[in-house]
């Protein structure tokens, strides 16, 4: 099996191809993702690391996005208009389709977030609010909030106006992965890997998963499952610790606001192989380093001073050395400050600069460094020797007949018992891994997450049973890779 | 500041039997509703987790012989009235749902909240020094008390507002003037007592005021004997806390009782009793719920009311379903607030010469 990886990161596009070997190239982003693509000769299963453009997005000053809500009775919500629907996933109000269309001709923006209490057991009012608001918003800028499968209404909110800004680029990302890769898969940010079709319901997803890339990377490059991936990038240096196999997951806040967005634990040191040096070294990049055709001097240039050879290395020629050796010194003790801070034992370089620099690091931080081949591109190798992950959050309620699964609603054909549901639940999220094209020992182990459920007395009666569940694929790396 | 509330998923787990009214239903589509609020995520709100009362805690309140009842008969099985027995392994249950109580008592006083919400079950405001009844065991509200007053209140204020009489908590606190006990509740209902003639008992005497009110009665009743006698009372009292029973069976689809208080009116209770709290003791306010069993129509709508009002939230959306319209209107008894309006020239007879703002 081969499987092909590519992670798009701020400067660089890292590739990488394995089949039992490793392959892995580098090409910077001035090509763009067409550039990347036509450079590759794709086999395999193709999977695409992408989160850059979102990153971006989402750090930008808020694009306008109007967010047409439907609170119905309890918390007031802006952008409210009429229509109700409740916890059982009954419509108690309609919605009223002359005030939405007054409502979006009077609140002229770029995207629209639709966001209704509820939405997650019944979809209907969102879908129809979102088919007016087709005659004034094209489609890939219109974000609904019922997929996003779980209760909490502000965090939907949030989630689906983050969505309505980058659905219309991954949409236009999916077309152009989609020419050269019909059944490629996006990877997440929590290190899972998932069909296009599920991230444009659910684009968030995408969101910072680099360090999530490099993780999986550094472990299947080293087999470790405990230890500190020190990933040094352009920008950034990042420490992300790895437990029991895994990245720790946290949750992300927008403009300090609660979303159902998560991402790898990581902490970002502002300091990598751009940051420009003046006097001293800064937390700042400014273009490339001299070495690769820029016009500061950088910690690049400073490595090449020092006796490497990066790049044009006589580029690097006008960086005084003493303020070079300086400049690395600097650096080294600022990220081996934060390796002691974390009580890794071990440390695992990535990373384009990773030969140059983790050696000192493990030294001055007291600890064992690892330092795979293919370090420099561990990132795209997580991407591409990933699973496909899925999370299931199923809604049962046999008074109305209703199954909802992510949000969407399925018609309940029979009773089941608890312990039927689960396994019919757990059957389901297995048949969509393997649509997705997930091999069989990949889906063999589905989690039970969650699993809640009571009878509906009335009258004296036992009438109907509510159940909630939520089962999952977890992510990690797929049994092909092995 | 913010508001606590004290919850737990083992206050779903009580159930007398699969079938009864007070069951584990009553409090799942409210937690969704304020799951789907974002209510736990607010950062106006603390969520609390509850802890056992100890034995001597509960014995603060109950009789040694009527502890050692419920112990022993939580261990097989046993039975306090048709409407109340005892499941196995209740008495853990009433010892955390007393505990919320008592946590929220504390996370006040501690100021870690500025006041709270204990969102308990089994409810307890029936059950006496040595009995139980009415779906209650343990006096959650009364135990609350009692650790205040070992905290340092000195005068509590019981706001008992339950559609049922909160017969328990006014046998344990009739004969002492340090506890006003203030009530409104249905008229001629469960459990019989609760009539404005019963004021309290020896020092007691006057610090127990009943306010029965008729079927039908609804936001406009409450808001009347707010002003007109708690508010007034509750100054004269001058409280340093301010407890609450706050049941929830008074809304108009509560099918155990007659009331019709709507989601709004409860929301305005609340605000009136956390505004009192504000001026008489810097906002000291604990809430205990007790019934309430509109486990689908009204619960999730009360609940949010009452938890956006002890948070300071936005209150204007605060409403039934439009669709409860007919239901309303069936409970709705228009000539509710003459009679209670009767009811208060009653209670200037009985308390005028304790109260002077009711002479
Ligand atoms: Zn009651």
């Amino acid at each position: 099996m081969l499987f092909t990886g590519i992670d798009i990161g701020g400067t660089n596009t890292d590739i990488a191809i394995v089949d039992g070997d490793v392959l892995t190239r580098k090409v910077p982003n001035d090509a763009g993702l067409r550039g990347a693509l036509d450079s590759l000769d794709i086999r395999g299963r193709l999977a695409v690391s992408t989160s850059q453009p979102l990153n971006r997005l989402i750090a930008a000053p808020p694009a306008s996005v109007y967010a047409i809500t439907i609170p119905g009775p309890g918390l007031p919500s802006p952008g409210s208009v009429a229509g109700m629907v409740n916890h059982r996933g009954d419509i108690l109000e309609e919605i009223d389709p002359a005030a939405i269309r007054t409502a979006l001709e009077e609140h002229a923006a770029e995207y629209l977030a639709i966001c209704g209490k509820f939405s997650v057991r019944n979809p209907a009012l969102e879908e129809q609010v979102r088919s007016i608001a087709l005659s004034f918003y094209p489609p890939e800028r219109i974000a609904t909030s019922h997929g996003l499968a779980r209760l909490d209404f502000p965090a939907r909110r949030v989630t689906t106006e983050v969505n309505a800004r980058v659905l219309e680029i991954v949409a236009a990302m999916v077309r152009t992965i989609s020419g050269y890769a019909q059944d490629f898969l996006f990877f997440k940010g929590d290190g899972g890997l998932a069909s296009a079709g599920a991230v444009l319901r659910d684009p968030s997803v995408l969101f910072n998963s680099s360090p999530a890339a490099v993780a999986l990377g550094a472990r299947y490059l080293t087999g470790r499952s405990d230890c500190l991936v020190v990933d040094i990038g352009g920008t950034t240096t990042d420490l992300v610790p790895l437990r029991d196999g895994a990245p720790c997951m946290q949750d992300v806040r927008i403009d300090g606001k609660n979303a159902f967005i998560r991402s790898v634990q990581a902490e970002s040191i502002p300091f990598g192989g751009d940051s420009v040096i003046e006097a001293h070294l800064s937390p700042r990049r400014e273009g490339n380093p001299m070495a690769f055709g820029g016009g500061r001097p950088t910690l690049t240039d400073a490595l090449n001073r020092c006796g490497a050879s990066i790049g044009e290395a006589a580029r690097s020629a006008h960086l005084d050395p003493d303020r070079a050796a300086q400049a690395v010194r600097a650096y080294i003790s600022r990220i081996a400050a934060g390796v002691r801070a974390s009580d890794a034992k071990i440390i695992v370089g990535a990373g384009f600069l990773a030969d140059h620099l983790i050696p000192e690091i493990g030294r001055e931080a007291g600890v064992r460094c690892i330092l795979p081949d293919h370090a420099a591109c561990a990132n795209a190798i997580g991407v591409a020797v990933s699973r496909v992950s899925l999370s299931l959050r199923v809604h049962v309620d046999t008074g109305r007949r209703r199954v909802v699964i992510n949000g969407e609603p399925v018609h309940l054909h029979q009773e089941m018992d608890d312990d039927e549901l689960v396994a019919w639940c757990k059957g389901e999220v297995r048949k969509r891994a393997l649509c997705m094209g997930a091999p069989e020992e990949d889906v063999a182990d589905v989690s039970l997450a969650y699993f809640s459920a009571y009878d509906v007395i009335r009258y004296g009666r036992k009438k109907e049973r509510i159940a909630d569940l939520q089962v999952a694929i977890t992510p990690g790396i797929t049994v092909d890779a092995k | 500041m913010t508001t606590g509330i004290v919850y737990h998923p083992a206050f779903l787990t009580h159930e007398q039997h699969p079938l009864h009214p007070e069951r584990r239903e009553r409090l799942a589509y409210t937690d969704d509703q304020l799951t789907e609020e974002g209510m736990w995520e607010d950062p106006r709100i603390l969520r609390l987790h509850p802890r056992p009362a100890t034995r001597e805690e509960l014995s603060w309140v109950h009789d040694e012989r009527y502890l050692n009842f419920l112990e022993q008969s939580s261990r097989t099985g046993g039975v306090i009235d048709l409407d109340t027995v005892i499941p196995p392994g209740l008495f853990a249950q009433v010892r955390l749902a007393a505990g919320g109580g008592l946590v929220a008592g504390e996370s006040v006083m501690a100021g870690t909240v500025r006041n709270a919400f204990a969102m308990v079950r089994p409810p307890g405001h029936h059950a006496g020094t040595c009995s139980g009844g009415g779906f209650c065991y343990v006096n959650n509200v009364a135990i609350l008390v009692q650790s205040l007053k070992r905290k340092g209140c000195a005068k509590i204020l019981i706001l008992d507002w339950d559609a049922h009489h909160g017969n328990g908590t006014q046998e344990i606190f009739y004969e002492d003037p340090d506890v006003l006990f203030t009530s409104i509740h249905q008229s001629g209902f469960y459990p019989g007592t609760g009539d404005a003639t019963e004021i309290g008992a020896g020092e007691g005497t006057g610090y127990t005021i009943n306010m029965p009110v008729p079927a039908g009665s609804s936001d406009e009743v409450y808001q009347y004997l707010l002003a007109e006698v708690i508010g007034p009372v509750a100054e004269e009292f001058n409280p340093d806390f301010i407890a609450v029973s706050a049941g929830l069976d008074n809304h108009f689809t509560d099918p155990l009782a007659g009331l019709a208080l709507t989601a709004g009116g409860y929301a305005a209770t609340m605000a009136f009793a956390v505004e009192l709290a504000g001026r008489l003791c810097a906002g000291r306010l604990a809430a205990v719920l007790e019934g309430g069993y509109s486990v689908e129509g009204g619960l999730p709508y009360t609940t949010i009311g009452i938890i956006a009002a002890l948070a300071g939230m936005d209150l204007s959306g605060i409403r039934d379903p439009s669709s409860y319209g007919p239901l309303f209107r069936r409970a709705f008894n228009p000539g509710a607030l003459r009679h209670v309006q009767e009811t208060v020239r009653l209670l200037r007879t009985v308390h005028g010469n304790i109260w002077h703002c009711l002479s």
